[in-house]
């Protein structure tokens, strides 16, 4: 455990790193939800003609929203290496959760950026495509981002885990938070279902699957960036 | 036995004085939000289709349901007593209460997989129907939790006796166990209720 004063750390780019949690969300939620009819998606069983057709009518938007959210995908890794940092002063450099949560940051950005090469495959050139194909990569890209969750279980667990063992009177990060991260962790499991269902609440469009398995990650970033830009103020002093 | 007693106020976390780990608690009460919502889906589910959901409630074994229900009421009234004798210091008396809690717990995952092997058998599986996929999927992750409890008491029999850790420490994971195991048992009741029980139509 390393709860010495640790006015020394270099904490240049560290600010910068732990905003791009926040611009990550904004930007994705826009580009890659609104622009590329992400954020509701397709419920499964839309037909085929009416996701073609969105994406033949839309072909450019999408375009610009896909090439948006892929250039800001790392956005997620960077912030995910500026908390990793904060954890470091919890929990030791070389602490086995420092690792976890950076490597699940990079997973996870990973998978953010291979599905979205999937939609952008689809409005590449969607006027010579089948509307079955176009569904097909709509679909296959949604398959990987749901069920590619437990990479970014490993991050939260380990941010979880580790801002736990914080021994300060008052914590980096409050209790409620760490244990939040480990619930949002929990809760992705329900995307193992999804591949079962077309329509209902377990669809990836669905109450539980899509609502509120996107809404409790994306509001789990920018509550912990508060809390790591404090800590990061906490650092500098030596606290 | 060692009696060194813990005090009733075992929680460190500052403004919080109730019973385990403020942080538990939060995790507790934001898991059990999550099954009001399943709840509330189920719910507006059975009142869309009011007869499907009553002839696929009929093709549960009732049996099997009361049965787990008794089990996780015992095996809760084991982990009530551990905490009590957590909090009058008496930790290997506290060790053996977590150990029968095991012991008459463990009884529901055999329940559970012989009554979800009993559904298969008869053609029933999370894609029968709309109840039917609650029924799994609720009752499924409902087993998580089960099982993460029983791993929770695993490492709850190590902590009571650990000298090397101090008596709060001890009776605050000791607590915060119970308050989960207490979760599974109440989530279990509701799930009870609603799946077997309640009449649609």
């Amino acid at each position: 455990m390393d709860n010495q004063p640790t006015a020394a750390v270099d904490t240049r780019y560290w600010r910068f790193c732990i905003l791009m949690g926040p611009v990550f969300v904004a930007v994705f939620y826009y580009c890659w939800g609104v622009l590329g009819h992400n954020f509701p998606p397709f419920a499964p069983n839309t037909p085929a003609s009416e996701v073609a057709g969105w994406y033949r009518e839309n072909v450019n938007s999408i375009r610009f929203g896909m090439v948006v959210a892929m250039t800001f995908a790392p956005a997620y890794g960077v912030w995910g290496y500026g908390i990793a940092k904060v954890l470091e002063e919890v929990v030791g450099k070389d602490n086995i959760l420092v690792q976890l949560a950076r490597v699940g940051a990079a997973w996870t950005t990973i998978t953010l950026l291979i599905p979205t090469s999937f939609w952008l495959t689809a409005a590449f050139r969607p006027e010579a495509l089948p509307d079955w194909m176009i569904q097909m990569l709509y679909d296959m890209a949604w398959l990987l981002i749901d069920l590619a969750y437990a990479v970014t279980s490993v991050q939260l667990f380990a941010l979880g885990a580790g801002f736990l063992a914080d021994k300060r009177a008052v914590p980096f990060v409050p209790k409620w938070l760490a244990w939040y991260g480990i619930w949002v962790g929990f809760m992705f499991i329900l995307e193992c279902v999804m591949p079962y269902f077309r329509d209902g609440a377990f669809a990836r469009s669905g109450i539980l699957n899509f609502w509120i398995e996107f809404i409790i990650w994306m509001v789990w970033v920018p509550v912990l960036t508060i809390y790591a830009f404090k800590a990061v103020g906490r650092i500098e002093r030596g606290e | 036995m060692s009696t060194s007693p813990a005090n009733t106020s075992s929680n460190t976390s500052p403004g919080f004085s109730g019973p385990g780990d403020s942080g538990v608690w939060f995790f507790i009460i934001a898991d059990m939000c999550a099954f009001a919502v399943f709840f509330l889906v189920f719910i507006a589910g059975r009142i869309a289709n009011p007869e499907l959901y009553e002839t696929s409630r009929q093709m549960l074994d009732l049996r099997f349901g009361l049965a787990n229900t008794l089990i996780l009421l015992t095996s809760g009234a084991f982990m009530a007593q551990a905490a009590r004798d957590a909090q009058r210091g008496l930790w290997l008396k506290s060790r053996q209460m977590m150990i029968a809690t095991l012991i008459t717990g463990l009884p529901f995952g055999v329940s559970k997989a012989i009554e979800w092997k009993a559904k298969f058998d008869h053609g029933l599986s999370l894609t029968t129907n709309e109840f039917f996929t609650y029924y799994f999927v609720f009752t499924g992750i409902h087993f998580l939790h089960f099982i993460i409890g029983l791993g929770v008491l695993v490492v709850l029999l190590q902590t009571a006796t650990d000298k090397h850790k101090a008596a709060t420490t001890r009776l605050r994971w000791i607590e915060a166990g119970g308050a989960y195991w207490h979760m599974v048992d109440l989530l279990w009741i509701v799930l009870f209720a609603m799946l077997y029980l309640l009449r649609a139509a």
